[in-house]
């Protein structure tokens, strides 16, 4: 059995490997595109309704998204959360040496800085409870913190915008903040509630699952649009460029990982067809003895291919142990829960594979072993 | 004092050849070997090493096909069978018992008379039944789930005469049984292989280089350079022991 050892482990490694892989790489994916900032920018979906359009009056104000569009598109395949956002152009008023500029504030809902993966500087960003409760409260960007108050540190102050007084409950910056570090976010209820000519829902931040869902997402969402309300004037925007960078990472990891599988799993191959070779030559006599006793050819061809199944099948029974195992560590490291369908059927696929390997990689030798010659059989010393 | 002489043999050769390539040429081994035994006739072939005795015994037991000549058993050509045919011959028509290394490693003395019970279908319940009945002939009841290479050389080999029979053979071909054994456990192998001649009828055709053992059998077969003379009436037994046979005194 010591023969077999290193031919059990690969067997049960590769099949528990395959198993998590196949498995748990949904839900990777989905934490790395919530983890990392790069991923975070990639997979995110902006669409939103032009001011612009040629032909036509050369601005005008453009329509909103209705409630029932947002709600279609959080139910469709591939997307994780939506975030709606409207805009609005205006001045304000510190009170930090009465300094006064213009800037734009977006009211946002409460999932607008998860969705856009974006981060505080300091303070911290509001949230569902901010828009439920209609908080008179700003996040202000860590440029406009510094012109206004000449610190990015504006946790605190108190931002005058239009007639009413804000409390600035956070500083965004960050990598992903881009050109945001000059804008000011309130929440959306209370900007409907207080600001004067504060635009439609006109925008909508739609973050995909993984990067292998944003080019389904984003060429299916003109046509839902389209069938709760107008799709004319929307433009879809996906960063194209981050996003195929991520998928090149991705395949060559995907592709090593496959590889490494692959590799344990043929070298389990290699083992079991070195180690029933092996076993044949040790064998060998009781094989001339077996033929002498009656054993036909196939007697003996069928009983070292069963050891090369019990060994390949055994071994993949065991890697779907220690594969359960680690699905069921990962599921709560990530707290999530993959679909149990997919298990059985990664379950089935390992146990179908090792069975071909089992067959592929015995066969030869069990061939080899039902052609001896019984005289010469019985003779080996 | 003689037994009846039955009609029919068992075994029937006639003509037989048999030369091997040695990559100089080719080198006789048998040489126009006749040779006909009885049921319930037991046979010693002698002769020096090398003159062919285990070759002959190869091609009673189809291991081996002769270069030429004729092979019958029970009146069938058994040189024009298949391979499948030639294994299903093994299984029900001869039980083998070679010298040594004759029962398969870490298996119980029931595996080792299992399996030739299971490559000719018989049940598993019948089974059970066949393996007492034939450790029972040779005194090893006891041994029963012992494991094989725990036992003496003498065990050993009384296995191996119950795993020969247990299919109930019409011959038994042994390849220098007691050639490993104390006398006294040669002399027990020979009584076990008297009584299966006497009870069963059983055609016993060994191999060995030991006079006494020879001397038990109703035939001596001396085979020098290829060439098979015996002493002996074919199928006339003799309910004593023969003589001692040596070279031309035939």
């Amino acid at each position: 059995m010591r023969r077999y050892l290193g031919v059990v482990l690969a067997i049960t490694v590769g099949t528990a490997g395959f198993i998590v892989v196949i498995t748990m790489g949904q839900e990777v994916k989905k934490t790395l595109n919530t983890d990392l900032d790069l991923l975070g920018g990639a997979t995110l979906v902006k669409v939103r309704f032009e001011e612009y359009l040629p032909n036509r009056d050369r601005f005008s104000k453009p329509p909103t998204f209705q409630s029932e569009t947002i709600n279609a598109l959080k139910t469709m395949p591939g997307v994780q959360a939506v975030s709606a956002a409207a805009a609005k152009m205006t001045w304000g008023t510190s009170t930090w040496h009465n300094a006064r500029r213009s800037f734009a504030v977006l009211a946002a809902d409460g999932l607008f800085f998860r969705v856009n993966g974006l981060a505080p500087v300091s303070g911290e960003l509001f949230g569902a409870d901010a828009v439920n409760e209609r908080a008179r409260i700003v996040v202000i960007g860590e440029e406009l913190a510094r012109s206004l108050f000449e610190t990015a540190d504006a946790t605190g102050r108190i931002l005058p915008i239009d007639k009413d007084l804000f409390l600035v409950t956070g500083v965004l910056g960050g990598t992903l903040a881009g050109d945001r570090v000059n804008s000011a976010f309130i929440p959306l209820t209370t900007g409907r509630d207080r600001l004067e000519n504060l635009g439609p829902v006109d925008r909508l931040y739609i973050r995909c699952s993984s990067w292998d869902d944003v080019a389904r997402v984003a060429e299916a969402v003109p046509a839902l649009v389209g069938m709760h309300q107008s799709a004319e004037r929307l433009r879809v925007d996906v960063a194209w460029d981050p996003l195929k960078r991520v998928q090149r990472i991705a395949w060559w990891i995907e592709v090593f990982v496959y590889l490494a599988i692959v590799a344990t799993l043929v070298l389990g191959g290699f083992g079991i067809w070195n180690g029933m070779m092996a076993a044949v030559q040790a064998r060998t006599r009781e094989i001339g003895l077996k033929k002498a006793m009656g054993a036909e050819d196939r007697d003996i061809l069928i009983q070292f291919l069963i050891e090369s199944l019990f060994l390949s099948s055994g071994s993949a029974a065991m890697g779907v142990l220690l594969g359960r195992v680690c699905v069921e560590t990962m599921s709560s490291f990530l707290k999530c829960r993959p679909p149990e369908e997919l298990f059985a059927a990664c379950v089935m696929m390992g146990i179908g594979f090792s069975v071909l390997l089992g067959i592929g990689a015995g066969f030869y030798p069990s061939l080899r072993a039902s052609r001896m010659e019984v005289v010469s059989a019985i003779r080996y010393e | 004092m003689h037994r009846h002489r039955p009609e029919e043999p068992v075994i029937e050769i006639c003509d037989l050849t048999r030369s091997f390539e040695n990559g100089v040429g080719m080198i006789p081994v048998l040489h126009r070997v006749d040779l006909a035994i009885y049921p319930g006739e037991m046979v010693a072939i002698m002769g020096p090493s090398g003159s062919g005795k285990s070759t002959l015994l190869a091609i009673l037991g189809l291991f081996l096909a002769p270069s030429s000549g004729t092979y019958k058993v029970l009146d069938r050509n058994v040189l024009e069978l298949s391979r499948a045919a030639q294994a299903e011959f093994r299984r029900n028509v001869v039980g083998f018992v070679f010298q040594s290394c004759n029962l398969i490693e870490h298996s119980t003395v029931y595996e080792n008379l299992e399996y030739p019970l299971i490559y000719a279908g018989i049940r598993r319940r019948e089974r059970t039944g066949r393996i007492l009945d034939a450790l029972a002939r040779v005194n090893m009841s006891h041994r029963l789930h012992h494991p094989s290479n725990l036992l003496s050389g003498g065990e050993q080999q009384r296995v191996a005469v119950a795993r020969a029979v247990v299919n109930r053979p019409r011959i038994i071909l042994a390849d220098e049984p007691t050639g490993q054994l104390d006398r006294s456990n040669g002399q027990m192998v020979m009584d076990y292989f008297n009584h299966f001649v006497e009870d069963e009828e059983t055609a016993v055709v060994l191999v060995t280089h030991d006079p006494e053992v020879a001397a038990r059998c109703h035939r001596i077969c001396y085979l020098e350079d290829g060439v098979l003379v015996s002493r002996g009436r074919p199928g006339v037994f003799r309910s004593g022991s023969s003589s001692v046979y040596t070279p031309g005194e035939a």
